[in-house]
């Protein structure tokens, strides 16, 4: 059904079978190897439920890349996201609906504020997320120190928990979030002038496109996402403390990157962030299954990222070469 | 009799739809400076590209110095001793004038820069081009002609055998070229050749013993003694007899009503002044001036991109004011077709669909801002068959069309908006001949259909030929509008007379 809301090639990514294959053949393997238990629907319930937050990071950092620039805050906005929502239930008995919705316009507002900084001092995402990832950090630290905070509603903690037919609401919720996604920029003109700005600010300023709107719009919804990712975080946790988020930042860049969006802007891959979020939490599963040491995890995720980012490198440059020749 | 330092024989060079280059023969004489002249398009770049070591030529022989040579990068071309000083500056701005000056080889002892050696060789390359500049300012504060010399004194300390300067005096004063002659001259007592680039016949005639001109790809005059033509005959040899002569009938149009755009006494923030003229519906109005001129930059003001500071603008005889592209685009109608299509103008990643809908998009949204990829492409596909753009679908991306079809597509995209007003910069740079004349009729059918056009080109055969009014531009103010009876040598003797009268002036 995703690849339908994936218009044929207007810069989208080619929605190729490579990741779904790779994601298919890595489980069917480590489900043999484990002698069937990864098979059984509580395994599968795990590992879906916990797929949900890379596949919403991934998307919040993709949004970003696809107007070429980057956002390092990620990890930092969740944390700050997650700890207020937290405290705000445990300390100020805050009902959890209204929890969420201060936590989600939270997160926007943090999103906005990076396009806005952007806008204003017109540097790179990247630097004023660095800068506002330092001061998130602090924010976090003060709202939770070093306690875990973990005396929260326990129906959002059962909700993390529930499923339909084996399949957990954390991951149907992420996947309806990126099936909006993807709509947006398949089907708005927002989403398409936004893809304009990633792909050449000039041309599409003098075609009468806000890049100012269009760099504001990438923040901002990153910032929604974040805030769902945020959501789903503390439905799927017992707890809370100041290390959430500190692990967000690489999975954020690894799933669109491994996904086929380039770095340089005006991409999107919706089906591929998804399909890599899947591969990498598989590496996640393989370590648990053989009881390796976490770091592996970062260690092999670090050398996909690298060959991924080469590989896309010399494949353009190549394609480039033929359009010269060819047109010779 | 000298043996040339440098000869090229029989040189071919083709682009994607484009033979750059088409047979060009050039022998270059120690201590002399030869004046490489040629409309825009007629080659000059490549051939300079070429020379430094930017692009390969397909075949011919290029011989430096006795030695065969094809040279695969820039620096292989500098260690070689050809210099060369481009139109856009290749300086670190935060280095010193001596840093600079020897950017290329530093002097080092023992692994580290030595500073009094580098200050030496800087100091004799400037005390060489007898200018005095101080070794320690940095160069961004210098004016753009001390930056030049510069670039001159680095290709001095490399010890270049040929020199190329490649439209020097476009952007400095008649004063500071005067000394850049001089300069020129030192270098060719020293027996250094020089080659120059130049648009200016006036300061050709002053400086250079030697002339190659190129046309379409050829060398019409191949290395001949300047003194024995005159200027008229040059330009002949430049614009060739057939194209500037090309006859174009004149075009009825009627200027009783209010006219489609009318600027009065136009003042922007980038410093035009009293910038007066009108265009009607279904007119084509010629801006024509010489590079630098502030015309591409008025276009660029009029789509909103910089501020009018005062004056009075009207669109159909109602004052409006512009205050963002996006004003501009959808609401009056203005369209702006870019000099510059491969940086600015396209998205070179993205298909031909996407090219043309992008101004389209807040057009067609219904609700939710959503867009039909279908009308989207049913849009596309009536302007890429109006145009007959060559592709072989609307999902071929814009970057792997040929020129032609790319200019085609950025002019489409202002069709698709239905814009009523279109400035069009400078849309046949780079685009070989047959191309040129097609894109030509395109302009005065569009034209015909009641389109008001504004058109921006240095190619002033092109301007006579499509215009039927010229506005003269020089130094960021409209000089006057010339009712164009498209008579070439009439109308080029009367437009250049006006533009000479300016720059005696200033």
């Amino acid at each position: 059904m995703m690849r339908d809301l994936i218009p044929g090639r207007f810069a989208f990514g080619k929605t190729n079978l490579t990741l779904p294959t790779i994601l298919i053949i890595g489980y069917v393997i480590l489900a043999a190897d484990s002698g069937g238990t990864l098979l059984s629907k509580q395994a599968l319930r795990g590992i879906l439920a916990y797929l949900a937050v890379p596949i919403i990071i991934g998307l919040a950092q993709m949004v970003v890349l696809a107007i070429g620039q980057m956002n390092l805050a990620i990890g930092a906005m969740g944390g700050a996201t997650c700890a207020l929502m937290a405290t705000l239930m445990a300390d100020h008995q805050i009902p959890v609906a209204l929890a969420l919705i201060i936590g989600l316009t939270f997160a926007t507002l943090l999103g906005v504020i990076n396009g806005i900084l952007v806008v204003i001092t017109q540097l790179n995402g990247f630097i004023i997320t660095l800068g506002t990832m330092t001061i998130l950090l602090g924010v976090q630290y003060r709202l939770v120190r070093s306690f875990t905070v973990d005396k929260y509603s326990s129906a959002l903690q059962e909700f993390g928990q529930q499923n339909i037919a084996g399949v957990p609401y954390l991951f149907i919720i992420a996947i309806a979030v990126a099936a909006v996604l993807s709509l947006y920029f398949a089907k708005t003109a927002s989403g398409r002038n936004l893809l304009a700005t990633g792909g050449n600010a000039v041309a599409a300023r003098l075609s009468g496109i806000s890049n100012v709107r269009s760099i504001i719009k990438a923040h901002l919804i990153s910032g929604i996402l974040v805030g769902v990712a945020s959501g789903l975080s503390i439905a799927s946790l017992s707890g809370i403390n100041r290390s959430i988020g500190g692990d967000w930042l690489l999975p954020s860049f690894a799933a669109p990157i491994i996904g086929g969006v380039l770095l340089s802007g005006g991409t999107v891959a919706i089906f591929g962030t998804v399909m890599a979020a899947g591969v990498v939490r598989l590496v996640d599963v393989a370590r648990a299954q053989y009881s390796l040491d976490p770091s592996w995890v970062n260690f092999v995720l670090g050398i996909i990222v690298l060959s991924t980012v080469a590989l896309s490198e010399w494949r353009k440059r190549r394609a480039e070469e033929n359009r010269i020749t060819v047109r010779a | 009799m000298t043996e040339p330092i440098l000869t090229a024989h029989n040189l071919f060079k083709a682009f994607p739809g484009v033979r750059a280059l088409n047979g060009v023969n050039l022998t270059l004489l120690p201590g002399t400076i030869h004046a490489l002249l040629g409309e825009n398009g007629a080659g000059k770049s490549t051939l300079i590209k070429i020379l430094t070591g930017l692009y390969q030529a397909d075949s011919g022989e290029l011989v430096l110095a006795g030695r065969p040579f094809d040279f695969k990068s820039p620096h292989e071309a500098t260690v070689a001793g050809i210099g060369v000083v481009h139109q856009e500056r290749n300086l670190v701005p935060n280095f010193s004038v001596a840093e600079n000056i020897t950017l290329q080889d530093p002097p080092r002892s023992f692994g580290v820069v030595n500073k009094r050696i580098q200050r030496e060789l800087a100091q004799q390359a400037l005390d060489t081009l007898g200018v005095e500049l101080d070794l320690s300012d940095k160069v961004t504060d210098l004016s753009v002609a001390q930056m030049q010399l510069v670039e001159i004194a680095k290709a001095l300390v490399i010890e270049s055998k040929v020199l190329l300067l490649d439209e020097p005096t476009a952007s400095i004063t008649e004063v500071e070229a005067e000394k850049l002659f001089d300069v020129c001259r030192r270098l060719a007592a020293h027996g250094t050749a020089v080659i120059f680039v130049s648009h200016k016949l006036e300061e050709v005639f002053e400086l250079c013993d030697v002339v190659t001109v190129l046309r379409d790809g050829v060398s019409v005059l191949e290395s001949a003694k300047l003194s024995e033509f005159t200027m008229d005959q040059i330009v002949d040899f430049m614009v060739g007899r057939q194209f500037a002569h090309r006859i174009v009938s004149k075009r009825d149009i009627d200027r009783s009503g209010t006219p489609a755009l009318r600027l009065s006494g136009i003042s922007t923030s980038i410093g035009h002044r009293d910038v007066s003229f009108d265009v009607y519906r279904g007119e084509v109005v010629g801006l024509y001036g010489l590079v630098g001129a502030g015309r591409s930059e008025l276009a660029r003001a009029l789509l909103g991109l910089h501020p009018i500071i005062s004056g009075q603008l009207e669109l159909n005889g109602k004052a409006i004011r512009i205050k963002h592209v996006r004003d501009a685009v959808h609401k009056h109608g203005i369209g702006y077709v870019t000099e510059n299509r491969k940086d600015e103008g396209l998205f070179l990643d993205f298909d031909v669909r996407t090219n043309i809908a992008v101004t389209i998009w807040q057009k067609i949204a219904k609700r939710f801002g959503r867009i039909s990829v279908v009308d989207e492409d049913r849009i596309a596909s009536k302007y890429v068959e109006r145009l007959s753009i060559k592709v072989s679908s609307t999902e071929q991306l814009a970057g792997q069309l040929s020129g032609g079809n790319q200019q085609k597509v950025s002019l489409a995209r202002w069709l698709a908006a239905e814009t009523r007003i279109l400035f069009i910069d400078e849309p046949t740079v780079g685009i070989d001949v047959r191309t040129k004349a097609a894109f030509h009729d395109l302009i005065l059918e569009l034209a015909d259909q009641g389109l008001a056009i504004v058109l921006i080109s240095s190619d002033l055969p092109e301007v006579v030929a499509l215009a039927d009014r010229i506005v003269v531009v020089h130094g960021y103010r409209t000089l006057e509008t010339i009712e164009n009876d498209k008579d070439y040598p009439t109308m080029s003797k009367r437009i250049m007379t006006r533009i000479q009268s300016m720059t005696k002036a200033a």
